[in-house]
């Protein structure tokens, strides 16, 4: 039923070509069928599942923190960010997100991983980080290809960030300290030229500059040649805080203090030295030797020589000189008792304790549970005499408790009932982990252990507190890289050949893009429908020079305004989202059209039969377009029932290249970027498909909730929750479809406050 | 190395806290890692499984005639110099990876049901369901005799978003062994972090004995105290979240466990190569450092079961190393274009390759009166045969070794309808494991 539902709905059936409902029976059919729906008793057997609407409330199965959760966890609760949770085997995702209850499992590796993590943690909340011996890495950018210019250009990024010759690249600092950046110099600067600067930049952030003037090295190389920069390996020492950073090296005003011979800005007031000697091999007759000679000259005179200073690669030691003993963020979060001299009396253990646990477990704990706890500090300090190394055993303790590791929801004490209101604390935690993926903030368990969050005024006023906290990052990175599939950005591998200007600092400021727009979303609380269309992205200047956009420059990101001519303006002009809806030599119209369908109208295609013919990729961009090929999809009828409906999305997207470029051309074709739908609206450019979508708001409102919903529940959506989603959607339609109408939406539905009983 | 009749007593070597012990481990101290109760004199077998994905190229592959003497066909010529120490075995089925109306998710199928012979249970995230893999039934005989039950190596990371094959979980193409029906056992693809569990981090070693005794024993007191919070907090859970906790309380004993057995040997295997320091570049290098570490395992008895998935079903890898920049699932959806064919069977014998120095590296390192390959049993295969149409019968399946004193050096070809599930029982038989079914099981596969 369900299928007949989505096929009527989107227009599929009845099929284009015969007679067709009319839109009232269309509407009178498709709600029936939905009620009808949620009528029907749940896959999972459990009898005791009541069919009204107001019990329409699932049940997830226990959730362990997964690794991202546990980071962020760790921090908040003891303030240690060593992202200890990296080396724990990879979570398993269902429905799309890595946070599904059923699907987390716990295998005895990652138990042992637990344990040395929570021996990890404890022990640097209360003694600082471990000596970490420097070591020394090296960090490359990746393959690049690297074309020197010849003539400066006028118009180019003088920081020199976005031009080939820089390495971009991201590192986890283990922790905060000193570190020695050594840049590995490549390429040769012309003779005459004067000293260059190397720049370095952590997170767009200019840090230091160096000098560098290979003239005055010791070169053995001939006067007139060319200075070499090869072996030339500066060294920038900085002081960088723990966590993960991106570095930049690069070098700026790269067309400036060159020979007068290049007509460039700036040019070099040095003395130019002389062409060297011709140097004549032994066999030659005197007149040949002076042909050759004078030949040599002219070629001199000529020649200028090529620019092609890089930085090849870096390399990283360290940390040096690091802070030893705790940081004063765990101090504060751990010694309640405000003794931060380590000067504690005998109940400053239990009130530690008591505090900690209550934080960890997310509610309030039994006496047994705190005196399980002192009762291992104490003996821990008898045998080692001291408090501290009790306190670490017994944070260690709580890091490992099933209490900690897993988000509780106790069964009801009546089974007679379907469901059950979430109690306080239970609620705190399911918002805390939606919005920031990590643990519910002292102000959030304040107000659970009064009892508040019964109010709706007090909840609409967390949730929007807490939407507005840098911590609802968590909300763009989890939920959004995994409904855009951005995440994917990390492991993508675009040819080098075809598309050599794909390198590193293009890769991650395309993922930032997203990702500063996301949250610029939810910041300003701006309608969903932005996410379809707007007219402003967030830039730097790479990123708008890829997208030739004028007048940005740096490295930070600023928002954007485009005119309609610049082709940009909501996801699907994102360089991020169509490069993950490409293969690696060349786009997809069926990937972009089904990534279409899957994430913005809720409609995906089912998958493919298996022994499907593929294209001949030799043809494509020759003897025949992209589009021509795919013609196969809709000649046969089996095959166009699905590719009828992703196709003309693609196609509508065809204009960006496989990494998000703009092209009128694709080979020797123009590109023709119309299509048609299975309903009969056709529309031309990514423009028309934009306002095609724009035309059913609801649908993309529909979607979008639903994927936030199995986010925020940890488990996919059955029959008992279309009520809530069609709810939810009426809401955000009532509210101009603001997003925090969305999530209020989620927050405040049965799904989300109430919990389905089982039988014991 | 010192071969000799006599078991030299354990008080021979220096007990202490900590001490390192140079490998390769003198044959005459076998069993030393083990229990003291294993009274087996004979060196123990191994047992392992390599796995590949998205099927093989059958027509390069299956050798023409049967019994020895067969003709090594291209894909198989990699290993022609290990013919003795070699079976192919064809014609075996897995027709729990088959669709039996679930509809398209072969891939997803295939890797579940390998080495299991169980069809897992279609779904996205609910009630995931698989079935008990053979490693891990091997792994059970081991508990507290070897340090590791098992090892679970990988050279594919998982996928980190989306569904990862028409609607079934990315659990089920993230692993090959299955501990319980519910339970996957996903590879470690760092081989550092193989490495640092096999033979510790540099922390571990760095403290002095009497610190490192302590802090083990504040792990077995937590361990005591989780274990108590796990049984009354079981009783205030509904049945579905009550099976997570077992999860929970099973690994909790499993780690308990190695604990005690590292108690009771403390001394720690110098491993003879150098910590890895992260994923190697290329991906023959990677595929190759995880198979040293696994013949490091097995050489210094730290576990004596492993499963090494080569590559993960469904992979979109790519083979530069070869000249090939097509990811390899749509290649083999080849619709019989010659040059696709041809790109696929030179990843086939790639992955051959590697498996072939795996069985170099085993066949060199001496142990009793043989190699470490006559004393282990290795399984290579996928669970799909012909990647194109998604077929899961007469697949490709490979049997190494001499373990349990098998016999090898011939190409067999099962009668029809044979599961690979009864190949597994004959291996289980031979390494002194007795079970009278796994998954689809219809008897032995006489070897």
């Amino acid at each position: 039923m369900k299928l007949i539902l989505e096929k009527v709905k989107n227009g599929q059936m009845p099929p284009a070509k015969m007679p067709q409902p009319k839109p009232e029976d269309v509407a009178a059919l498709t709600s029936w069928l939905t009620h009808q729906l949620a009528q029907m008793p749940d896959k999972i057997t459990d009898s005791a599942a009541s069919n009204s609407a107001s019990s329409s409330a699932g049940r997830v199965t226990l959730r362990r923190l997964n690794r991202v959760e546990y980071n962020n966890t760790v921090r908040d609760l003891v303030g240690v960010d060593r992202h200890l949770a990296d080396e724990f085997p990879q979570d398993d995702s269902g429905y799309g997100f890595d946070n599904i209850g059923d699907v987390l499992s716990l295998s005895p590796v990652l138990m042992e991983k637990y344990l040395a993590a929570a021996e990890k943690i404890s022990r640097t909340a209360i003694f600082g980080v471990e000596p970490i011996k420097p070591t020394l890495v090296r960090l490359r950018s990746g393959e690049r290809t690297y074309t020197p210019q010849l003539t400066p250009l006028t118009d180019y990024d003088l920081s020199g960030l976005s031009l080939t010759n820089a390495v971009h690249t991201t590192y986890r600092f283990p922790v905060d300290g000193e570190y020695v950046i050594r840049a590995n110099l490549g390429g040769d600067r012309p003779a005459g030229s004067e000293a260059f600067q190397l720049s370095l930049w952590i997170d767009g952030e200019l840090k230091q500059t160096i000098r560098v003037d290979p003239g005055n090295l010791a070169s053995f190389g001939q006067l007139g040649e060319p200075q070499q920069l090869w072996g030339i390996r500066p060294e920038f020492r900085v002081t960088v805080p723990e966590g993960e950073h991106w570095i930049g090296v690069a070098i700026p005003r790269l067309y400036e203090g060159l020979p007068p011979r290049y007509n460039g800005p700036n040019p070099s007031k040095l003395p130019i030295p002389p062409w060297p000697k011709y140097k004549p091999p032994p066999d030659l007759t005197p007149k040949e030797i002076e042909e050759r000679r004078l030949e040599h000259e002219k070629k001199g005179l000529e020649t200028i020589p090529a620019n092609s200073a890089r930085v090849s690669f870096l390399e990283l030691g360290g940390p040096y000189a690091s802070n030893k003993g705790p940081a004063t963020e765990s101090q504060q979060k751990i010694y309640v008792c405000k003794h931060l001299n380590g000067h504690h009396s005998a109940s400053c253990a239990r009130k530690i304790v008591e505090r900690l646990a209550h934080r960890a477990y997310r509610r309030p704990v039994s006496s047994s549970e705190v005196v399980q706890l002192t009762s291992l500090v104490t003996s821990v300090q008898k045998e080692t005499g001291s408090f501290e190394e009790g306190l670490a055993v017994a944070i260690q303790a709580i890091l490992m408790s099933p209490n900690f590791l897993f988000r509780v929801e106790k069964l009801p004490a009546s089974t007679t009932a379907s469901s059950r209101q979430l109690s306080q604390h239970e609620l705190a935690s399911r918002l805390s982990y939606f919005l920031w993926s990590s643990m519910p903030d002292d102000a959030l368990l304040l107000a659970a252990d009064k009892g508040k969050l019964a109010r709706p005024d007090v909840l609409e006023a967390q949730v929007r507190r807490m939407l507005l906290d840098s911590k609802s990052q968590s909300l763009v990175d989890n939920f959004g890289g995994q409904w855009l599939q951005v995440r994917k950005l990390e492991s993508v591998k675009p040819d080098g050949k075809r598309f050599p200007e794909f390198d590193e600092y293009l890769r991650l400021s395309m993922a930032r893009e997203t990702q500063v727009f996301f949250a610029s979303i939810i910041r300003e609380d701006r309608s969903i429908l932005d996410f379809i269309d707007a007219d402003y992205s967030y830039l730097n200047e790479r990123l708008a020079r890829f997208y030739k956009i004028p007048n940005v420059t740096g490295p930070e990101f600023r928002k954007v305004s485009f005119d309609p001519e610049s082709h940009r303006g909501g996801l699907l002009t994102q360089a991020s989202v169509l490069t993950i809806s490409s293969y690696a030599n060349r786009t997809s119209p069926v990937l972009r059209g089904k990534w279409v369908l899957e994430n913005l109208v809720g409609a995906p295609p089912p998958p493919p039969p298996p022994d499907v013919p593929n294209l001949d990729e030799a043809k494509i961009g020759k003897t025949s377009s992209m589009r021509e090929q795919l013609e196969q999809h809709r000649k046969n009828a089996i095959c166009a029932s699905c590719h009828s409906r992703m196709d003309p999305l693609g196609f509508g997207l065809e204009n960006f290249d496989a990494i998000g470029a703009w092209r009128s051309k694709d080979g020797e074709f123009t590109i023709d970027s119309s299509g048609t739908l299975p309903d009969g609206n056709s529309f031309s450019g990514p423009q028309g498909l934009k306002a095609i979508l724009k035309q059913k708001p609801d649908a993309f409102a529909e979607c979008l909730t639903r994927k936030l919903m199995i986010y925020a529940l940890g488990r996919g959506l059955e029959p008992a929750d279309e009520d809530v989603v069609k709810e939810i959607v009426k809401s955000v339609s009532a509210n101009n479809y603001r997003f925090s109408s969305l999530i209020m939406g989620i927050v405040e539905s049965p799904a989300f406050q109430r919990r389905r009983g089982e039988k014991p | 190395m010192i071969i000799t009749r006599k078991r030299l007593p354990r008080r021979t070597f220096l007990r202490g806290m900590g001490t390192m012990m140079a490998l390769p481990m003198l044959d005459a101290m076998v069993p030393a890692f083990g229990s003291s109760r294993d009274v087996d004199l004979k060196t123990p077998s191994r047992i392992a499984f390599a796995y590949v994905p998205n099927g093989i190229v059958m027509k390069d592959w299956t050798p023409k005639t049967t019994g020895s003497n067969y003709e090594f066909t291209r894909i198989l010529k990699p290993l022609e110099s290990f013919r003795d120490d070699l079976m192919v075995l064809s014609n075996l089925d897995s027709n729990t990876g088959n669709a039996l109306g679930d509809g398209p998710g072969d891939h997803a199928r295939a890797g579940a049901s390998f080495l299991t012979g169980v069809h897992c249970r279609k779904t996205a995230g609910a009630d995931i369901r698989g079935g008990v893999s053979v490693d891990q039934v091997a792994a059970t005989k081991f508990t507290g005799v070897t340090r590791f039950n098992s090892i679970e190596l990988g050279c594919e990371d998982s996928r980190t978003v989306g569904d990862c094959d028409s609607g079934y979980s990315c659990a089920y193409t993230n692993s090959l062994s299955w501990r319980t029906p519910q339970t996957p056992m996903p590879p470690e693809v760092n081989p550092r972090a193989v490495f640092e569990r096999l033979f510790g981090t540099a922390e571990d070693l760095s403290l002095d004995p009497e610190t490192r005794a302590r802090r083990f024993r504040y792990r077995k007191s937590i361990l005591d105290l989780v274990t108590r919070d796990t049984q009354s907090l079981v009783k205030t859970l509904g049945p579905g979240d009550r099976r997570k906790l077992d999860e929970y309380l099973f690994s909790v004993r499993e780690v308990e466990q190695r604990i005690q057995s590292a108690e009771k040997d403390p001394r720690r295997p110098a491993p003879g190569i150098d910590k890895p320091s992260g994923i190697p570049f290329e991906f023959p290098q990677y595929v190759k450092l995880m198979c040293d570490l696994q013949v490091l395992a097995f050489q210094s008895d730290l576990t004596r079961v492993a499963t090494l998935v080569i590559g993960r079903e469904g992979s979109n890898r790519v083979y530069p190393e070869i000249g090939i920049d097509d990811p390899h699932h749509p290649l083999t959806h080849h619709r019989n274009n010659p040059e696709w064919i041809e790109k696929v069977t030179r990843i086939n014998t790639l992955h051959v390759e590697m498996f072939a120095y795996l069985l170099k590296r085993l066949k060199s390192t001496p142990e009793g009166e043989g190699t470490l390959l006559d004393h282990s049993l290795l399984v290579y295969g996928s669970g799909i045969a012909d990647g194109n149409n998604h077929t899961h019968e007469a697949l490709p399946v490979l049997l190494a070794g001499r373990g349990g004193g098998v016999k090898p050096g011939k190409h067999m070809v099962a009668t029809q309808g044979t599961p690979i599930t009864n190949l597994y029982l004959s291996l289980l038989d031979r390494i002194g494991v007795h079970q009278d079914t796994l998954g689809d099981s219809t008897g032995r596969f006489e070897l």
